[in-house]
């Protein structure tokens, strides 16, 4: 009786734990989502700015005012940030691989209890 | 007739609340997306329609426009400069630009937004096709409708099972009553094939035996002597059925499957009814004799294609028995 509670606890501990890293996982996925928008968003840009004259006027806008920017500097800024957003994506799909490995190792682990528990209530029926 | 698969209610694997759970969420995703094409085409007529408006403008050196002053208020102004635009190019950045150049980025920035739709189009119909898979799947378990699956049962070659496998995940919805349909599939019809040559040179062997016999007959018309031919015919037949536990025997001992044990049934129940037909000639001399030539074409037809084809699968031929009752 008191074996079975344990057990009982356990799970739901287990299942407490599954539920947390599930919930890490979606949130992953969202922001991985806003990182992909912004690289889409920011490739563009560079395009955009590899297709301008030496001598276009380029501006960034800075809370209400555009700031006037060298075309050189404004493209090694979007590089940057474009190799910033990879690296971020990189790191984002490193830790949804790892999430997604402790996600199954948990499920294995609920599984197992799951069937010590059904494997002492047959016992128990037995009896 | 004879049990050799198993059916299943389809509503058990896939009951009909989780298939139309599964669907209503495919449907979902569906519409989401159908709000992202949406938005995704209002980006494109806006794209158009500043495009046609950017092309416009340097047509005069000055617009007289109506200035948005506030949100509600407007007032009386001139738009001049009418080639100068600073083109927001996204993250922040602007550009100035002529609107010749700008109308170029904007059409850039409009074949980006068809992919985007094109893309969007494609994944669409992936969920409309999983959404009718569901739905069909969840009509046809409401209706009660029954899968039947058999063991496609092979014990020489090792692939052949394999084959079997696939296929009867590959057609898990079999029509009740259609049982023919889950078989009609390359493997099935290429040993049906092979049967039915054998079949034709069981047929053509045993034609000759009748032949044969006929010139017999005709040789010695009398009664007795076709007496004693009939006791010939029953003496072999009878052995012919004596051999018959032996090759079931042989059947059932390449393995205790199912199939193998229904054919083997088979055989078995055969066997009575065979060795009435067999003692019946006598009686009715003529008549009767041709009928135990047929009988045994017929034996040799039930036996040989067992023996032979027997090692290499049971199914077919209880199957072929079947076609035969």
């Amino acid at each position: 009786m008191a074996a079975t509670k344990e057990l009982q606890r356990e799970l739901e501990n287990k299942a407490n734990d599954l539920n947390k890293i599930q919930k890490d996982i979606s949130k992953n996925h969202q922001v991985r989502k806003k990182y992909t928008i912004q690289l889409g968003e920011n490739e563009l840009v560079l395009k955009e700015l590899d297709l301008l004259n030496e001598d276009a006027n380029v501006y960034k806008l800075i809370g209400p005012v555009l700031v006037k920017q060298d075309l050189a500097e404004a493209n090694a800024n979007v590089r940057k940030r474009i190799d910033y957003i990879s690296a971020e994506l990189k790191r984002l799909d490193a830790t949804l691989q790892d999430l997604e490995e402790k996600q199954n190792s948990k499920k294995e682990a609920i599984f197992k209890v799951q069937q010590r528990i059904q494997s002492l209530q047959a016992g128990k029926a037995k009896a | 007739m004879e049990k050799k698969g198993t059916v299943t209610q389809l509503s058990s694997i896939y009951p009909a609340e989780e298939t139309q759970k599964a669907s209503r969420r495919v449907q979902d995703a569906i519409a989401e997306r159908e709000q992202q094409l949406n938005q995704l085409k209002a980006f494109i007529d806006d794209n158009t329609s500043i495009m046609n408006l950017v092309q416009k403008l340097p047509d005069e050196t000055h617009h007289n426009i109506m200035v948005p002053f506030g949100k509600a208020a407007f007032f009386p102004g001139r738009l001049i400069h009418t080639n100068e635009l600073t083109v927001l190019l996204g993250e922040g950045y602007y550009a100035e630009r002529t609107s010749k150049q700008t109308a170029e980025i904007l059409k850039r920035r409009g074949k980006a937004l068809e992919a985007q739709v094109e893309s969007l189009k494609a994944i669409m119909q992936d969920l409309k096709a999983e959404a009718s898979f569901f739905d069909v799947t969840a009509d046809e378990s409401a209706e009660g409708l029954v899968e039947i699956r058999e063991d496609y049962v092979e014990e020489a070659s090792g692939t052949l099972p394999a084959a079997g496998h696939t296929k009867s995940e590959n057609t898990p919805f079999v029509e009740v009553g259609d049982k023919k349909g889950a078989y009609e599939d390359e493997e099935y019809i290429r040993l049906l094939a092979r049967m039915a040559e054998l079949e034709k040179e069981e047929e053509e062997a045993a034609k000759g035996d009748v032949s044969n016999e006929n010139e017999q007959i005709q040789n010695e018309p009398n009664s007795t002597s076709g007496q004693i031919t009939t006791d010939e015919e029953v003496g072999s037949l009878s052995v012919e059925a004596s051999e018959m536990p032996a090759v079931s025997k042989e059947v059932s001992s390449h393995g205790d499957y199912p199939a193998l044990n229904n054919s083997m049934m088979n055989t078995s129940l055969e066997q009575p009814r065979e060795k009435k037909e067999v003692q019946a000639p006598p009686t009715a001399n003529k008549t009767a004799f041709t009928g135990s030539i047929v009988e045994r074409a017929h034996d040799i037809r039930t036996n040989m294609p067992e023996q032979q084809i027997g090692t290499r699968s049971s199914k077919p031929v209880s199957r072929f028995k079947m076609q035969r009752k």
